[in-house]
């Protein structure tokens, strides 16, 4: 292919990846309900805005997404600190069977354990239950990324400092941890933003509390179209977006 | 550190929706009750209403509090789940003392075949299904207009078995209620013969493709189009002329509920004159307290619940539907 | 206990409990059957799995398998380009890798919604050609099989761009200078040359599209109008509207086998996934 066929190539693809959500936000600010173009306005941000029940999805996301994150983020790290110098044939099988099963499967072998257990224990379905769930989903991803980061170290500094007479806890917080502080950021971001995605797994484990904005997308998507649906992603797209320019940003100037 | 504050910050967001006012937790439809309800009832009680409208389709309240430990107090089975879940041990008895308004029921609601005695639900909300229809579609007045070939790509049925088995059982002059697998396989074979002239099957998502003109005439329930109706007036209700089905969504406490006092408060305040009047306007489906509805009740046929063998047959005969 | 060992010691209790004890309840559930109105219950039987010997659920999973297939065909056709144009283009590398990745951080949701948007009758595209008049009648491009699979490929392709990009990066460009300087022509330097570097990120990619193309079933919730119905479609609808969980579970294991298969084939070097 000649360089302007590619690059011509390259832009359509572009095209094809970012028109659709561009103008999803642009009907964003339709009047109308409908595809035609009625002219420019905020009502289906307002209407967005005033929505309790959207209010307290998105407040229940984000709870959700923290939790999820640093749980996921701080077992993650450790697992994949432990993996670096020595495999552990178990947990690496168990990590990547995990990875590679399909969501709607892990959603209902999780439905299926927390009916049980939980019925047994007199708990509930709830946040909690979606937190569990999702940091077991999480988890993988954090070591996959916080471990790529460990296998470009040196392993040698740490040797070193224990050489100097550090013990292995302090070689790995005061040599080791510093060092990844980059990885751990990136796969707490990627942590963050799965779980603020996902849609099958919460839908299936949610109990009170733990309605999500996926959740509550999806049921308007599935309502019929109502363009509080686009003002509501476009938020979720720009919002997202910036979060992950910025955070990319602080990393570069490191 | 920023970081840390950062999370904590959110997590405090969060807090800041709990109160410490007692709790009731309600799990319905979506567009199945007025806003000044819950607004009303909090305020009132003092209470705080956790009000979820996730359930997409009927079969899923069982499927959401099946497990006994869903931690929902009130929630809207229709009326053919009731059964079932009373034997599974999902529903808690009522107690006719605490829901004095109960007397404001009319006709045959006082009565219901499915729970005669209003002894572990209350009808809520009640209607049919039938076409929704745009001035395209034309004459329109039974369900076997749905199979011409004009529509071609013009209709949609709903993307629920029981109510296409029952359009279709209709068509061939039969109950919808059938256990007869003869009969559900005929039903079927006219369903498959549907298939080629539908665009797709869709729930309540049709609306907005019936107001903007993608589709001519869908399959949909009466409250549900009765909401297009009122942005769209162009558009119309056809109750089928060969009969058709009719469900009323009913609201019970879970038997797991820890609020029984409260979940009865809530329901006695349901059936208060004008909430009911609110909640029948808000979803546009009819109201048992109301009368005046005779007429939709005579062509029509109530959902009864199906046997495991004639679930199990519909079940396997809608996939093979859907995969024709 | 050694310092590792504590380390491993919460992953493994997460794996553990929230990954095999899931799995083995669900395997547990495949072998009992329905109750009488859902859920699950004794006596045990292999009756779930003697159903996928039945044509009609046969056919769903090759149909599930096929979907997934064509997804990944086509992210790896449309992908490799796209990786090859951003590792060829310099210094503004990073920022094409970041246009690629940009949708992929935005919700599942609203990106398979967006195309409902653009497809439906009265949406842009149809409204577009009946404007310039290419068109008298709106096309039915919504809820059909090709709209399905371009939910699927608009979804996964970033996934596809990334580690087939990685491995471009660090191709040796005199490589394919030497190729064609020896008289190969450009299909020959492509396939002797480019394929076998690039195959590690090809793998990746293929997998990381297959995997989640095959287990689908909002996709074809929302784009497909439910006119077709797939594996994932199948599992939820057991465990959702037709309770019949055992049915459910045996379908969501044989999913899975479908997928170490596919793992199998695919990824012979197990470092390829961690």
């Amino acid at each position: 292919m000649r360089p302007s066929a590619l690059g011509l190539y390259a832009s359509l693809v572009y095209a094809f990846l970012h028109l659709p959500l561009l103008v999803l936000a642009v009907f964003s600010f339709n009047r109308s309900r409908l595809t035609r173009w009625e002219g420019f306005s905020l009502r289906w941000y307002e209407g967005a805005w005033s929505d309790r029940a959207l209010l307290a999805a998105t407040a229940n996301s984000l709870t959700i997404a923290a939790f999820a994150t640093v749980l996921s983020t701080v077992i993650g790290t450790m697992a994949a600190y432990g993996l670096w110098k020595k495999r552990s044939r178990w947990l690496t099988a168990s990590l990547s069977v995990s990875l590679v099963t399909p969501e709607i499967v892990t959603a209902v072998s999780l439905l299926a354990l927390f009916q049980m257990v939980f019925r047994v224990l007199h708990l509930q379905l709830g946040m909690h239950t979606v937190v569990l769930a999702h940091v077991s989903f999480c988890l993988v991803y954090v070591v996959m990324v916080v471990l790529a980061r460990l296998r470009t170290m040196d392993a040698s500094f740490e040797e070193a400092a224990q050489d100097l007479g550090a013990t292995p806890w302090q070689a790995f917080r005061d040599v080791t941890l510093p060092m990844l502080k980059p990885g751990i950021l990136a796969a707490a971001l990627l942590a963050f933003t799965t779980s603020l995605d996902d849609y099958v797994i919460t839908s299936l484990v949610a109990g009170v509390d733990s309605e999500t904005l996926p959740m509550i997308i999806y049921g308007m998507a599935r309502r019929g179209v109502n363009p509080a649906v686009n003002a509501i992603s476009t938020v979720i797209v720009f919002g997202l977006g910036i979060l992950i320019v910025v955070s990319q940003r602080l990393e570069q100037q490191r | 550190m920023r970081r840390r504050h950062f999370f904590l910050g959110l997590t405090g967001l969060a807090g800041c929706t709990g109160s410490g006012k007692p709790r009731l937790n309600v799990i319905n439809y979506s567009d199945y009750i007025a806003r000044e309800t819950l607004t009303g009832f909090e305020r009132e009680f003092g209470v705080e209403l956790r009000y979820s409208a996730v359930i997409e389709g009927s079969e899923e309240t069982i499927a959401r509090t099946m497990s006994g430990n869903s931690g929902w107090d009130v929630v809207f089975p229709e009326n053919r789940l009731v059964q079932p879940m009373r034997e599974m041990g999902l529903l808690g008895r009522l107690e006719p003392a605490r829901l004095p308004n109960l007397s404001h029921l009319a006709g045959l609601f006082r009565k219901p075949a499915w729970d005669p005695a209003i002894e572990w639900s209350a009808p809520y909300l009640w209607s049919c299904c039938g076409i929704l229809a745009g001035e395209p579609a034309g004459e329109l007045s039974r369900w076997q207009d749905l199979w011409q070939p004009r529509y071609r790509g013009k209709i949609t049925m709903l993307d629920e078995p029981s109510e296409v088995f029952a359009a279709c059982l209709k068509i061939l002059g039969y109950s919808i209620n059938t256990d007869s697998p003869e009969q559900l396989r005929r039903a079927q074979e006219l369903a498959l013969e549907q298939k080629q002239v539908l665009r797709a099957y869709l729930n309540t998502e049709v609306r907005d493709q019936v107001v903007a003109g993608d589709v001519w005439a869908a399959q949909l329930w009466q409250g549900s189009a009765q909401l297009s109706i009122d942005q769209a007036p162009e558009l119309r209700f056809v109750h089928p002329a060969e009969g058709y089905s009719l469900y009323c969504d009913c609201v019970g406490v879970l038997a797991e509920s820890r609020r029984r006092e409260l979940a009865h408060e809530f329901i006695n305040y349901l059936y208060r004159p004008e909430v009911a009047r609110a909640n029948s306007a808000a979803s546009r489906a009819l109201s048992p307290c109301a009368t005046g509805n005779e007429t939709v009740l005579e062509r029509g046929e109530w959902f009864q619940t199906a046997s495991g063998s004639t679930q199990r047959l519909r079940d396997r005969l809608w996939t093979e539907i859907k995969s024709a | 206990m050694s310092l590792r060992r504590w380390f491993l010691l919460p992953a493994w209790l997460v794996t553990t409990g929230l990954f095999w004890a899931p799995m083995g309840i669900v395997l547990a559930y495949s072998l009992l059957t329905r109750g009488p109105y859902g859920g699950q219950s004794l006596p045990l039987s292999l009756e779930s799995y003697q159903r996928f010997f039945d044509p009609l659920y046969g056919e769903i999973l090759l149909r599930s398998f096929w979907i997934a297939v064509e997804t990944t065909v086509l992210c790896l056709v449309l992908g490799f380009p796209l990786a090859w144009f951003i590792s060829r283009s310099g210094p503004r590398r990073g920022m094409y890798l970041q246009l690629v990745m940009l949708p992929f951080w935005t919700s599942f949701l609203v990106r398979t919604y967006a195309w409902v948007f653009l497809l439906r009758d009265t949406g842009l595209f149809n409204s577009v050609l009946l404007a310039l008049g290419w068109i008298e009648q709106p096309l039915p491009l919504l809820y059909n099989h090709g709209a399905v699979l371009v939910g699927l490929v608009y979804c996964s392709l970033p996934l596809a761009v990334l580690p087939i990009y990685s491995t471009l990066e660090r191709l040796d460009y005199s490589l394919v200078e030497a190729a064609a300087d020896l008289g190969a022509t450009p299909w020959e330097t492509f396939t002797r040359v480019v394929i076998p570097v690039s195959a590690p990120g090809l793998r990746t990619a293929a997998f990381l599209v297959y995997v989640p193309a095959l287990g689908t079933y909002l996709t074809s919730d929302l784009l497909g109008g439910g006119s077709t119905i797939l594996i994932g479609n199948l599992v939820q609808n057991q465990f959702t509207t037709a309770r019949d969980w055992p049915f459910g579970a045996a379908a969501s294991l044989i999913l899975m086998v479908v997928v170490l298969a596919g793992l199998a084939l695919v990824a012979r070097h197990r470092e390829d996934i961690l």
